[in-house]
Parts: C-alpha cells; structure tokens; sequence
C-alpha cells in the first residue's frame, strides 16, 4: 500500500539559496582560468600605459585581499592597514639603500617587518572592536608617519629616499613587476582561498559572528585573531615593498597614505567581504575607473573619489558577489527547469 | 619661565580642543557614528568665518553663529538624507561614507579658497597681556573663555531643555524613547546638526588664532578622538581635562623636544590609550551606552 506523495515544502523551481550560491560560485570559480590566461598574456597586446594601470589594480587587488582576511573573515576593521604598506616599503628601500641588501632581500625583510610588528602590538590592539580598532590602526599608522618623518638619517626625512633604479629597460621592467605584482596577488588570492575552507578560516567567521561565543567553544581568539593579521600586514608589505623599486623614490606621504587604506577597504566593499574572487573584479574596476577619473578630472579628482565612495557606502549592500550570486539564483532556476522538463 | 609659558599656551589650547571633540563626542554617544569628517567640517566653519571677515569685515567673534548655523543646517540635512541611510548597518560602511565625505568636502574647500595657508589679522590681534612676565595673546585667551562657554552652553542644552532631554534618552535606549513619543529620527538628525555646529563654531574660533588651509582637518579629527578617548564619552568635564593635558603635552614636546613630533603625541596618546585602558582615564559617560 502506497503512502500518498508528501506535499513539497517549497516549490520545485525555486531553488534553494545555497544551491544558488554553490551554481554561481562554479561559474565564478570556471571563469578564473580565463581571466587568468588573460592577465598572464596582457603584458604582450597591452602599451606601457596599460600596463601601469593593470598592475597598479593588481596592487591594489592584493592590498584589498589583505583587508579582506582581517576585516572580511575575522571582522576586525583595520583601516590603518596601510601602515604595513609603508614600513614594508621603507624596510626595502632602507635594506637597499643604506646597506647595499638586494631587492630579493629588501622583500624578506618588508615581510618580516609588518610581521614582527603584529606580532607586538596585535595581541594588544585586538582586544579592541568596532571603531575602537579602526582609530587604533589609523593612529598606529599617523604614528609611523611621523616617526618616519623624523628619523631623517635613516629614512630622509620628508624628503623621502631615492631606491637605485632596476637594471632592465623599460619595456622589460614594466613586465616584471606586472609579473611580480600578479604572482603576489596569486599568492593572497591562494590564501584567502584556502583559508575560507580551512579551520583557522571557520575559526575566524566563528570570531566575526560573535566573539564570546566563539571563545566560549574553546576557540584561542587572540592567537587566531593575531595569525590571520599578521598573513595580512605580511602581504601588505611585501606589496609595499615591490611598490618602492617599481616607483624608485618613496616619501612618507605617499606610502603612509590613508587613500592608499580607503582605496582596499573600498575594493574590498564592492567585492563583497569574506569573498575569494570579488575584491580581484572589484580592482580592476575601480582602478580603470580611478584611471579615466584621474585623466579627466584632475582638479575634482577627490571630491569626485569621494562621491564614488559615499555612493558605494550609500548602493552597495554585499558587493559584486553577492550580485552574481542572485543572478546565480535565477541561472541556477533556468538550469533546473531545463532538466525539468528534460526529464 | 619657559616652561610656565609653554604651559600656558597648552592650557590656553586645551580650550579649544575640549570644544571641538564636544561636538565629536556628541555625535558619537548618541549615534554610535564616528564622524571622520568632522576635522574638515570645522575648517569649513573657519572658512566662513574667513569670507565674512574678508569680503564684509564682519569680526570673527561675531561670525561664530554664522558659521555654527551654517554647519548646523548642513549637518542635520546631511543625518537627514545621506547618513540615516547607513546608520543601522556595519561600521565599514559609516567610515568610508564618511570618509569620502571628508574628501569630498576637502576637495570643495581647496576649489572655493585654494590650498593656501589663511589667517585673519584684526586690529586686536597683537595684543598681548603681560602676566608676571608670561605673555598672553587676547586672541588665545578670548578663544579660551568662548570656547569654554560654548561647550558650557551646549552641556546646559543637553542637560535642561527639552530637545537635549529627547536627545539624551533617545542615547540611552531608542526603542524606549519612540515609545515615550520621541520622534528619534529627527533627533538624531538634530544631533548631527549639533555635533556639526560645534566643529562650526570651533572652526571659526581656530581662524581667530592659527593660520589653516584645507588639508589639515584629518589631524584634528584623531585628536577629537584622542581626547574622547581619554576624558570618556559624551564627559564635559573629562574632555576639558584631556584637551588640556593634549595642548600642554603638545606644546612641551614641541617647545622642548623636537617640533616635527607635535602632531605625533595625540597619536602616541590615543595608541597608548586603547592599548592600555580602552575605557579612558576619566570615567563616566553621560550620554548611555557606547555599543562598541
């Protein structure tokens, strides 16, 4: 005797949003190897010109993926983050300049550098949440600045260090730090990816959703809350450090710069926090945008950067992700009905 | 007589600082919003303050309601339109909302009055009182006592009137102050015009004293946070406090140590600060909880 059929709870079209999520993810996750054939092969059809906006957006892609880790998974603003940036830059430009380091040496030391840095100070300013830790690192960063802008011997001052020039040509440098900058966006990208399925990266969501909670399952929060920080600062000045030889002259102003911070953080918004591709279609998109801004507008530049950024803050509500994920919904819907009425 | 000279100053200094991280305070207690334009909100109260004394000879004591009701309108209807809109959802979006307010209206000061350096010279300027051998400028001590009085006034506000009772509770407990018939909404547009008209009238008491331009509102905006820090949320007392031991700190380190590390103390100050004792120095917050 046959029970009768139980009633679907929903009906069958619709899909369930996690099944939405998971089609949209795999086409996301599908056109990677694509974009990626592209950007390895730009530096051969694209100008100089080109090149230095598309590596500038890689730069940027990386910068966003650090704040990404911290702010997106672990939930800790760090809007000073840019402070890594400067002292990785500084560290190789010093390690070059003054002690006659190479490049590749510069670049360990400007990893290690932010690394030893959160190490000290992170245990400390963790503890702080919500504005308190944004202002913290801003203060840390303000701070950096105008010790580095004192420290005349070692750093030059306000008048900045000059770092020896690359010994290739043009053409042939532009294409290495293009390389470079992409190698090191690969890398974060690498991480962001794996931690978003690995335990510390399950540890850092539990932190971001509630703290005590997660701390009261056990979870060691300051040492997770440290480790995922200090992956960020090292990326971030290793960045910082590629920058220095790339523009050959650094001065405090223009690495300690908090637009440099907004910038990622914004990039970060728009690819949608605690997402693996998003900030890298975000750069990309907000540096071409910065670009035909910056070519246009010269004396409106920043108002008009900052109307972008209130408009983001104002429209954005989950960032590019989240946006291919609803139209993932309605593809996902498409898909089924198809092998509905296949079957 | 260095020293006690040195000391005067910061104290003279302290005034002004207390005035201006009022405002920020108030904004912050009430809405649980850090306003990173509020630096730059307070040289555009300056800027008033410069065009009516340039362009009609108004004094610029008595351009501070000017600019007060100037920035007031311009804060309620910015809360009113543009900052209500975020207000509820996660801090990321009010910094860099008003982070890009903060650009937007650097770029609108540098457009109007150029990015040089501006002061106004009165023909009471020079003036100074001698003090047993310590001179004060009556500018500085002028801005000391109005900046007293208008932190002073908008304590009694917030205190006695029926607007800042309103205020006050809606601070404490939103849902329970609808209840009561508060029209929440409007006062935490009233509250952001508030909080804004004081970085007005700030602004327009820092032209009486110190030549500014555009760019340098970003300082005074980590420091307004530095001295709430210290003094304790929404604390008059406490900000007059901090504000003073911040101006005399400053003016030692720069009368006796190196001048390039001025700027340098707040933000030492307010790193030390958070990483030793989150919740200030000097205790009570009166404008209810801080959901941090």
């Amino acid at each position: 005797m046959a029970l009768p059929e139980p009633e679907p709870a929903f009906a069958t079209d619709a899909p369930r949003p996690a099944d939405a999520a998971r089609t949209a993810a795999k086409v996301l996750w599908l056109l990677l190897p694509v974009g990626l054939a592209l950007l390895l092969l730009a530096p051969f059809q694209l100008n100089l010109y080109w090149m230095r906006v598309l590596s500038m957006a890689c730069m940027y892609a990386t910068l966003a993926q650090a704040i990404n880790l911290i702010a997106g998974f672990t939930g800790y603003p760090a809007f000073g983050n840019v402070v890594f940036f400067g002292i990785g830059a500084y560290s190789a430009a010093i390690i070059m300049v003054k002690a006659g380091g190479s490049f590749v040496l510069g670049m360990v030391i400007a990893v290690l550098v932010p690394l030893s840095t959160v190490l000290l100070l992170g245990p400390a300013l963790l503890r702080l949440r919500g504005h308190y830790f944004a202002i913290a690192t801003i203060g840390l960063n303000e701070l950096v600045k105008a010790l580095v802008d004192n420290l005349g011997p070692l750093t030059g001052g306000g008048m900045g260090l000059s770092v020896p020039l690359p010994p290739w040509g043009p053409v042939q440098t532009t294409r290495v730090f293009y390389y470079l900058l992409l190698a090191t966006l690969i890398a974060s990208v690498a991480v962001a990816a794996w931690l978003r399925f690995s335990r510390l990266g399950y540890a850092c969501r539990a932190i971001r959703d509630d703290e005590v909670k997660a701390e009261a399952m056990g979870l060691r929060t300051t040492m997770i809350k440290t480790i995922v920080w200090a992956i960020s600062a090292m990326f971030t000045g290793l960045v910082g450090a590629i920058y220095a030889y790339w523009f050959s002259y650094i001065d405090p102003s223009s690495t300690f710069d908090l637009l440099i911070a907004i910038k990622s953080f914004v990039i970060f918004l728009v690819g949608g926090a605690a997402t693996v591709v998003g900030p890298i279609v975000a750069a990309f998109f907000i540096e071409y945008l910065s670009t035909v801004l910056w070519s246009q507008l010269l004396d409106y530049h920043l108002g008009i950067f900052g109307l972008g950024i209130m408009l983001i803050a104002l429209y954005t509500p989950d960032g590019v992700v989240q946006f291919f994920r609803e139209r993932g919904q309605v593809l996902h819907s498409f898909i089924r009905r198809q092998d509905i009425t296949a079957g | 007589m260095l020293v006690s000279q040195i000391v005067v100053n910061g104290i003279l200094l302290g005034g002004l600082y207390a005035c201006m991280a009022m405002g920020f305070s108030l904004i912050w207690g009430v809405m649980n919003l850090i306003n990173l334009a509020h630096g730059t909100m307070m040289l555009t109260g300056a800027y008033v303050t410069y065009v009516l004394w340039t362009r009609f000879g108004i004094d610029p004591i008595l351009s501070i309601p000017f600019s007060a009701a100037t920035l007031f309108v311009f804060g309620y209807l910015l809360q009113r339109y543009v900052i209500n809109r975020v207000v509820l959802r996660s801090i990321f979006f009010t910094l860099i909302l008003t982070f890009g307010l903060d650009m937007l209206l650097i770029n609108f000061n540098i457009v109007l009055f150029t990015a040089d350096v501006r002061s106004i010279t009165t023909w009471y300027s020079g003036l100074a009182l001698d003090f047993w051998g310590i001179r004060i400028a009556y500018t500085r001590l002028l801005v000391f006592v109005l900046a007293l009085l208008i932190t002073l006034a908008l304590h009694q506000f917030l205190r006695w009137s029926r607007t800042g009772r309103a205020i006050r509770a809606t601070a404490q407990d939103p849902t329970a102050a609808r209840v009561m018939g508060v029209d929440t909404a409007k006062i935490y547009a009233v509250t952001f015009g508030l909080g804004s008209a004081m970085a007005g009238a700030t602004g327009s008491l820092i032209a009486i004293v110190y030549a500014f331009s555009p760019v340098i509102g970003d300082a005074f905006t980590l420091k307004s946070f530095a001295i709430v820090i210290l003094g304790g949320l929404g604390n008059m007392f406490g900000a007059l406090v901090a504000g003073i031991f911040l101006g005399v700190t400053e003016n030692l380190v720069s009368g006796f140590g190196e001048p390039g590390y001025r700027d340098a103390v707040s933000f030492l100050l307010l790193v030390a600060i958070l990483v030793l004792r989150p919740t200030g120095f000097l205790g009570r917050r009166s404008y209810g909880v801080a959901r941090a």
